[in-house]
């Protein structure tokens, strides 16, 4: 297990990418990660409170452990396994039933929100007006209405705020998306984007009173299923390679499968159309894992699979000692031409595995850097540009499929949203 | 043949590069029609499918090119085989798998090789073999042997200085660099930073490697390059690459891939066969995980 003094050293050369490459730099979230390394001083050390204890908060606990320059101070769960089981896990937290009273509790820097959907927007408004930093996980909100709360709220407090979307962090998305402005695919003319599993998705419970309140992502009362728990990542990916949010979309989702008495869909179909005309196609179902989950980028020269990290030229790329030659004869240099060697074999299609976009995959999938890189930013107090847009992008764009297929009519993308 | 193809011309304009470029194409296309394995509608794939059944007339083109591999065949003492296909179809299948095949296995595919099953009837114009599951390959040759055809043809179309390269491994000059007095044509290293290991001056020839690769274009295991030894049936082992400069970009083609697999002490027996030929083999050895290139043999440098 990787420990706090190799996440240092991690974060160490993390800054040194992030202040060298180019793109890097043009990604405002990851500035923060250029900040001098922390040290072990208590005044460069930042308090974080973190709320709902359950899959994906021990998940946050398990990073920001590694942190270096993180407290966790104080945990908060209105469901009492769960709590004790994280205040065993952190040494001097302090245990919450009720978000309030944690975020009154003197001397927290920020909060990270790890509840179910229906919570976050209440959860945000609270955390900002208390003049907390917030990390409030994915998907943004529960509606467009509390979407549109969170980011006024937000313009005004001068806080931190980030979204729990990773792939924001993540070196291999990254670097699809250097390659895709680098016109390694040509114009994005597609996106396709999938999330394939063959599971009921349901933690398994004790006392089927508990249900609701564990098993919250299959009941509409509290989350959208699918789209807002899933579909949310890969709509953050396509809106942020594309640059802009949908102008509409239309779609079908059903219980076709996993008729257990859940009412969010079981399986989704969501096609998005954006202002230029391209199209991101997505779907997502619980009765076949064949496929698993993937976002593919398709332009005419290429097609990029983020989540697997490969690019697919559409043609073979040229020989590099062709193009060198033919540069020395242009130039009236007398160069060996570096060529003989085996022979060149092209990709087929049935064995193809496309040429990898970096050479060793990150320790994480963005989520531990995104943990630091919110730290980084409550140190320097200077809230994170960007975020909350990419955060309601994605957030409005899952809930316009929701409705979509609820209303079974094509929804367009709210007007005078503001970010 | 499973590989791109690049020409550069110089001195030549746009629109007869263009012209030039359409009468390779169409050159290529013929080749693949005689010769390609996996194309139904080929020559060689026409007779693989019949001549352990019946006796097969191929067209003249096709007898002379068998009649010019069993003249290679003798002439590298059964080191240049076309036969070798169920042993190379054998260990790529197996190799993916991550398994060694079976003696048995092995021994069938042994028994399905040897150019010496081929039966030629000089009368009658016809070929057959004694067994069944023969397959020819013509890969390699028909390499050298287009390359031979296009540089016949742009010759003749009055073009002086041409590069024509096969997938980097088969190359064939006209003329020389326009900057210098040859084309000086580097064999690379097969592991990063792919700098040259030694360069070829070309001039008017060929230069032909073959050899074994750690990795495929797309940085996959590679199996496509075995070089499997006709007698023992293996793979040969390690990373090496032997290069054949020569006039004949056939005989480039045929003396590298039968060179390699040829004992250094009987290297210079099959050459004093063949017309002026320069050649280099790089080994690579292996220090602590890292592969540096050596060159382990010459010959007429």
């Amino acid at each position: 297990m990787e420990g706090r003094a190799d996440r240092r050293e991690f974060l160490k050369r993390l800054a040194v990418v992030a202040g060298s490459s180019a793109l890097i730099a043009e990604l405002p979230w990851w500035s923060p990660l250029r900040a001098e390394p922390v040290t072990e001083a208590a005044s460069d050390r930042v308090r974080l409170g973190l709320v709902g204890t359950g899959t994906r908060g021990n998940l946050h606990i398990s990073h920001l452990l590694r942190t270096p320059g993180v407290e966790i101070a104080a945990l908060c769960d209105d469901y009492e396994p769960h709590l004790q089981a994280s205040l065993a896990r952190v040494k001097g937290a302090k245990g919450f039933s009720d978000f309030r009273q944690m975020l009154d509790m003197p001397g927290l820097d920020g909060v990270l929100i790890a509840t179910p959907l229906y919570q976050h927007a209440r959860m945000c408004l609270d955390a900002f007006s208390a003049g907390k930093h917030v990390f409030c996980e994915k998907s943004l909100a529960y509606t467009i209405e509390e979407c549109q709360a969170i980011a006024d709220t937000y313009r005004d407090t001068k806080r931190v705020f980030q979204i729990g979307h990773q792939r924001l962090f993540s070196p291999t998305f990254l670097r699809a998306l250097e390659l895709v402005r680098n016109g390694a695919i040509g114009q994005i003319t597609q996106i396709r984007a999938y999330w394939h599993r063959n599971n009921n998705w349901r933690n398994p419970i004790s006392d089927p009173s508990l249900d609701r309140r564990l098993n919250w992502r299959l009941y509409r009362d509290y989350s959208c299923g699918l789209m807002t728990e899933l579909a949310s990542h890969h709509m953050q990916v396509a809106n942020w390679f594309l640059g802009a949010h949908p102008v509409s979309c239309v779609g079908y989702g059903s219980i076709n499968y996993w008729k257990d008495g859940r009412d969010v869909y079981d399986n989704v179909n969501v096609v998005y159309r954006y202002a230029d005309g391209t199209h991101v196609v997505y779907d997502s179902l619980t009765s076949n894992k064949f496929y698993g989950m993937e976002v593919q980028v398709m332009g005419p020269k290429g097609l990029i699979e983020a989540e697997a990290g490969r690019l697919y030229a559409e043609a073979p790329p040229p020989a590099p000692g062709i193009v060198q030659l033919i540069n020395s004869i242009e130039h009236g240099f007398f160069d060996t031409v570096p060529i003989g060697g085996p022979s060149w074999v092209p990709d087929l299609k049935r064995d193809t595995k496309g040429v990898a976009l970096v050479q060793e995959k990150s320790m994480d999938d963005g989520t531990g850097i995104s943990l630091a890189a919110f730290a980084n930013a409550i140190r320097l107090g200077e809230p994170v540009p960007g975020m909350m847009e990419q955060a309601c992008r994605s957030g409005v764009s899952v809930l316009m499929g929701q409705t979509a297929m609820e209303q079974q009519r094509e929804i367009a993308w709210p007007e005078g949203f503001r970010i | 043949m499973n590989t791109r193809f690049s020409m550069v011309l110089v001195g030549v304009n746009t629109e007869r590069a263009g012209a030039l470029a359409q009468a390779a194409e169409r050159e290529l296309r013929a080749c693949e029609q005689l010769m390609s394995r996996f194309d139904v509608e080929s020559q060689v794939f026409d007779l693989n499918r019949r001549f352990a059944e019946e006796p097969v007339e191929p067209s003249a083109e096709l007898w002379r090119i068998l009649a010019l591999c069993g003249d290679y065949w003798r002439r590298t003492g059964g080191a240049f085989d076309i036969t070798l296909w169920p042993l190379n179809r054998l260990w790529r299948g197996q190799l993916s798998r991550g398994e060694e095949p079976t003696e048995a296995a092995l021994q069938q595919a042994l028994d399905r090789t040897g150019f010496h099953h081929l039966h030629f009837d000089e009368t009658a114009r016809t070929v057959r073999v004694e067994r069944r599951g023969m397959s020819l390959d013509l890969g390699g040759f028909g390499k050298g042997y287009a390359l031979e055809r296009l540089a016949d043809g742009l010759r003749v179309a009055g073009v002086e200085r041409a590069f024509l390269s096969f997938g980097e491994s088969s190359v064939t000059v006209l003329g020389s660099h326009p900057h210098g007095p040859a084309w000086p044509v580097g064999v690379s290293n097969i592991f990063p930073p792919h700098e040259p290991v030694h360069t070829f001056l070309l001039q008017d020839a060929s230069l032909s490697t073959s050899g074994t690769a750690p990795y495929n274009a797309a940085g996959g295991p590679r199996f496509l390059g075995q070089i499997i030894h006709p007698r023992s049936g293996r793979p040969i082992k390690g990373y090496r690459t032997l290069s054949v400069a020569s006039p004949s970009g056939i005989e480039a083609e045929v003396l590298s891939t039968a060179l390699l697999i040829t004992p250094e002490q009987d290297r210079a027996d099959i050459l004093s066969g063949f017309a002026v030929v320069s050649a280099v083999e790089i080994v690579y050895d292996s220090d602590a995980g890292r592969f540096a290139p050596k060159i382990a043999w010459k010959f007429g440098l």
